[in-house]
């Protein structure tokens, strides 16, 4: 029948057709028109001469079936209608487009303001909502992720106990570091890699992309020299190269065969992980394991268990494992608390709690951005009144120009939304490029469909809402007061006052959140600052560090060969030109973790049954690192050569484990001990605190031992610390040089001066400090816009009362003021507002703050300083503008 | 089925012709339309009035007609239907075919040898 006309419409626009049109009665037309037919035929047979029954049936009979001709006429016009309100309703939108680009090129200033406005908040919150979603959001590229779990960590021994008997949790897998020196053909350098058991990969579900994986037998005792190597790894050793399958590579000296390559996505445990290699495990000898251990477990949660259950049994079962330990007994509370955590929230820790925080700070300046956009709209839209009016009487409806203002905020959000995507793009390649390291899963972010589609719902959600309120309120105040508009006498006092609450409110909004970001700013700054400020308790900048790492098995094999190894590396760099002092320590302070250990103390804590106390840090070093480190030892002395393996037990203590164990004696010569059964230690003397952990650190007992009685704990890799008079990177080449020549074997790492570690140590902080200053300056600029832009508005308005206050003999110092204190009393309303904001805000940024509260006093002294002080300056060019308010033409104009 | 739709299709175009020609007349509404073909015809094309009014849609789709609502000669309110420019133009077209068409169809029934 009727082809060519198009489809019915899409929903979204039948339903705006449906609010925007009332629709023509197609069945009346039809019904109409028929009867009309059937009547007239009807007249004409009685005229005839038939009976009125006669006639009716044989008018109905000359015209067919009238139910079936009504049906398709009814379908017809139905149809031909909709394509016409279609027809429309595209006309008038694509009128509308022309109409509002058109009214944005008149007014270029504000187009760009308004646009580059809402380009930074749509920028920053794209570029944020990326890194969250990538790294908070998106599920783990893991086979059913929600279901992994994690447990802890604990001993081979534990690991296979759990494994046999948790019902909750299935397919317990485990892992360990297992970073060593690894040899693939030049020099030996020191790769990250991990132990694993091998069903680790089959419970991730991840398998090489060459290759194969583990098999069983690979993790049996003797067969384990097999390793699968990183997608990085095989394209930079091996240039990608496919016969890479059956190659060796060295790792601590021993040959490891490659049998597969792991996809370029797969990561875990973490970011930085090259290879991975089964955990030896001896059926026959798990006795000889069953000791302290680091093997971290991974499960799965049973499909028909809860999180809660899994715990239960785990909180139940683990404890009842401490008997079998051989060595010692952990005491009757071990494990007791262990948590089940989804393996997610494991991973991306507490990088959620600073993204979510980022992305807050992005929320605030965006809205300050809406609210900029709302209020410059609304000015714009009153000196529109006279344009609007005219429509209005015109016959324009008032939905037609509700549509028509809409739209043209519609350009301009999509204009801001194709500059902040621009932003945004380019912001996220920034923020990965700077993200400090330890931000998990940072190689999965990108600008994601989805942050691509929030990008979009914000800036049309802008677009509507900044667009809707000033639309309504402008054609509201059209409609009632279009006669007097369009005479022209009288528009300030109809609509002008109202106005200028609207925006007012805005602005007091506006700043008020503006408060509140730069209060959370300011108190990260003096958090950082205060961080920095503290020393961490050692000369910092003539010390050079270098990591140094001997194959722990080759230690193992030949103890004193290593530690002649080390004596050597030692005489010689104390030798290099300007090196004073040099030292070694196994775990540099502020560049890793720092491991404390449960001590005993004689006389007080002697039953590991009955609890020991933990001291928190505890360091294995060469005699000369005092020295070296410039820590003045205040009682007894240093170690020197008389510590030797043989020789009585000794450990330097520092101030705080001296005070808390023997708060009124002396230290010196008492005598401490590990856990585990083991000759006594004597106390021979006392440093001060130093950080060790982190510059946070608010723990600081630390316990020193001297090397050569230290063997059980050495792991074979010492940092070699020297100080030097001349320039701390010639030293640095200098140790990397002479480790080399001593043993190509031995890699040599992170070479940094002490500063460098520190500075190093605080990266997240100072990522996180920047970039919420970097909103906050962006928020304190937006509100300084806002405020400019209302006052310049209250300046045009009241330009007639200024000039008659000046004609009647008012001071211009008078009439400045007049609009400064009203500047001063938005500001005023607004950081009031703001600061009871922030004193909720800032809670939750405590875990963030360092030496200051979170109600610090100066900084909420500070802020609403600042604002007052932006407030004047933004209102002082339309204060002066006032002030030169010619009376003669104000009084003309009226 | 495809004879048939011919007949339909032949049948729905005659219908458009006759109708077109009726507008010449003047603007009318679909029952002066309908008894304008029945007094031109003289009540031999018989047609069936309900079909009068889809075929109506159909000219106006193409533009070969308009419509508006009017009052008719003795006040009620009627729907009348204008032929247009395009209408008369297409009528001409479609008015010489057909008699070429029905000329040639009469030469041929009227040839030797005559019918019965």
């Amino acid at each position: 029948m009727t082809q060519g006309l198009p489809e019915r419409a899409p929903r979204w626009r039948r339903y705006l057709r449906f609010a925007l049109f009332v629709r023509a009665d197609v069945p009346a037309e039809v019904d109409d028109e028929l009867a009309f037919h059937l009547a007239m035929r009807v007249e004409r047979n009685i005229a005839l001469g038939m009976s009125p029954d006669d006639a009716r049936r044989e008018a109905i009979e000359r015209f067919g079936d009238v139910g079936s001709v009504r049906t398709a006429l009814l379908d017809h016009d139905r149809r031909k209608h909709t394509a016409r309100r279609r027809a429309e309703y595209v006309s008038d939108f694509v009128q509308d487009l022309k109409f509002g680009v058109r009214a944005l090129r008149r007014s270029p200033a504000f187009t760009i303001a308004a646009a580059l406005t809402l380009a930074l908040g749509i920028g920053a919150n794209t570029a944020i909502f990326s890194v969250v979603n990538a790294v908070v959001l998106q599920p783990l590229p893991y086979k059913q992720p929600d279901r992994l779990v994690t447990i802890g960590f604990g001993s081979t021994g534990e690991y296979f106990a759990l494994r046999d008997r948790l019902r909750a949790i299935v397919d317990l897998a485990a892992w360990v570091p297992a970073t060593h020196p690894v040899n693939v053909g030049g020099d030996a350098v020191r790769l990250n890699g991990v132990a694993v058991t091998t069903n680790l990969l089959p419970l991730l579900g991840v398998s090489p992309i060459v290759g194969h994986g583990f098999t069983t037998a690979d993790g049996m005792y003797g067969n384990s020299n097999v390793v699968l190597i990183s997608h990085a790894f095989w394209q930079r050793e091996f240039a990608g190269a496919a016969d890479v399958i059956g190659r060796k590579i060295s790792i601590e000296g021993s040959p490891f065969t490659i049998i597969g390559v792991m996809p370029p996505t797969f990561h875990y445990p973490s970011d930085d992980v090259e290879y991975w290699q089964p955990i030896v495990v001896n059926p026959n000898n798990l006795g000889l394991i069953w000791g302290l251990g680091s093997r971290r477990m991974i499960g799965r949660l049973a499909s028909n268990a809860t999180l809660a259950q899994a715990r239960t049994e785990l909180q139940s079962v683990w404890p009842s494992l401490r008997r079998s330990n051989p060595l010692w007994d952990p005491g009757p509370g071990y494990r007791a608390h262990t948590a089940v955590t989804p393996l997610q929230t494991e991973l991306v820790g507490s990088a959620r709690a600073l993204l979510w925080m980022l992305f807050g700070a992005t929320l605030l300046v965006l809205l300050i951005a809406c609210v900029n956009v709302a209020n410059l709209l609304l000015a714009r839209a009153v000196t529109r009144e006279r344009e609007l009016a005219v429509r209005a009487a015109l016959g324009g409806g008032r939905g037609r120009l509700v549509r028509q203002l809409v739209t043209e905020s519609l350009v301009l959000a999509a204009l801001g939304a194709v500059a902040g995507v621009t932003l945004g793009w380019l912001a996220v390649r920034g923020l990965v490029a700077a993200m400090p390291a330890g931000i998990p899963r940072a190689d999965e972010i990108s600008m994601s469909g989805r942050a691509l589609a929030f990008a979009l719902t914000i800036s049309i959600g802008t677009g509507l809402l900044f667009g809707l309120i000033p639309a309504l309120r402008a054609t509201r105040a059209t409609s009632a007061g279009s006669q007097s508009s369009i005479a022209g006498s009288g528009r300030r006092a109809t609509s002008g006052g109202s106005h200028l609450r609207v925006s007012g409110a805005l602005v007091v909004g506006e700043i008020a959140l503006a408060v509140m970001l730069v209060t959370a700013s300011l108190l990260l700054v003096r958090s950082f600052a205060a961080l920095r400020a503290i020393g961490p308790g050692f000369e910092t900048t003539h010390v050079v560090a270098g990591r140094i790492s001997v194959p722990y098995a080759r230690f193992a094999a030949d103890t004193q060969g290593v530690l002649a190894f080390y004596q050597n590396v030692l005489n010689r760099a104390r030798a290099l030109p300007d090196v004073r002092n040099a030292a070694l320590i196994d775990h540099l302070p502020l560049a890793e973790p720092v491991w404390g250990i449960a001590a005993r103390v004689q006389g007080q804590f002697e039953d590991f049954t009955r609890g020991l106390p933990m001291i928190d840090h505890m360091q294995i070093v060469t005699p000369g690192y005092f020295a070296t480190m410039g820590i003045r030892v205040t009682r007894g002395r240093g170690f020197d050569d008389r510590d030797r393996g043989d020789a009585p037990w000794v450990a330097v203590v520092s101030q705080t484990v001296a005070k808390r164990f023997w708060p009124n004696g002396d230290a010196i010569g008492q005598r401490v001990g590990f856990p585990y059964a083991s000759p006594w230690i004597t106390i021979v003397g006392i440093v001060p605190d130093t950080k060790q952990d982190s510059l946070r650190d608010t723990s600081s007992a630390s316990m020193y031992v001297p090397w050569a009685q230290a063997s059980r704990r050495f792991t074979g890799e010492m940092w070699l610390v020297a100080r030097t008079t001349g320039d701390p990177a010639a030293t640095g080449t200098d140790i990397r040089r002479l480790v080399h020549e001593i043993d190509r074997a031995v890699p040599v790492s992170d070479v940094r001066t002490m500063n460098a570690v520190i500075s190093d140590s605080v990266t997240k902080s100072r990522f996180t400090t920047l970039l919420v200053a970097a909103f906050a300056l962006l928020a304190l600029a937006l509100g300084a816009v806002g405020i400019y832009g209302v006052m310049s508005y209250l300046v045009g308005e009241r330009r007639h009362e200024m000039g008659i206050r000046i004609a009647l003999g008012a001071s211009r110092a008078s009439v400045m003021r007049l609009v400064l204190r009203r500047a001063a009393w938005l500001a005023g309303v607004g950081a009031a507002i703001g600061i009871a904001g922030a004193v909720v805000e800032t809670r939750s940024l405590r875990q963030w703050l360092y030496g200051v509260s979170a109600v610090d006093p100066v900084t909420f002294l500070i802020v609403p300083i600042l604002f007052l002080a932006v407030a004047a300056l933004a209102s002082s060019a339309p204060a002066l503008r006032a002030t030169r308010a010619d009376p003669a033409t104000t009084l003309r104009d009226e | 089925m495809a004879t048939q739709r011919d007949a339909g299709d032949l049948l729905q175009g005659t219908l458009g012709i006759l109708i077109l020609k009726s507008l010449l007349l003047g603007p009318a509404h679909g029952y002066g339309i309908s008894r304008w073909i029945e007094d031109a015809t003289r009540d031999v094309l018989r047609i069936e009035e309900g079909s009068l009014y889809p075929a109506l849609r159909r000219l106006e789709d193409r533009g070969w007609v308009t419509s508006e609502w009017g009052l008719s000669a003795n006040n009620r309110r009627a729907r009348f239907y204008t032929i247009s420019a395009a209408g008369r133009k297409h009528l001409r077209n479609e008015a010489s075919a057909w008699l070429r068409y029905s000329q040639a169809v009469t030469r041929v029934l009227r040839a030797d040898p005559a019918i019965a």
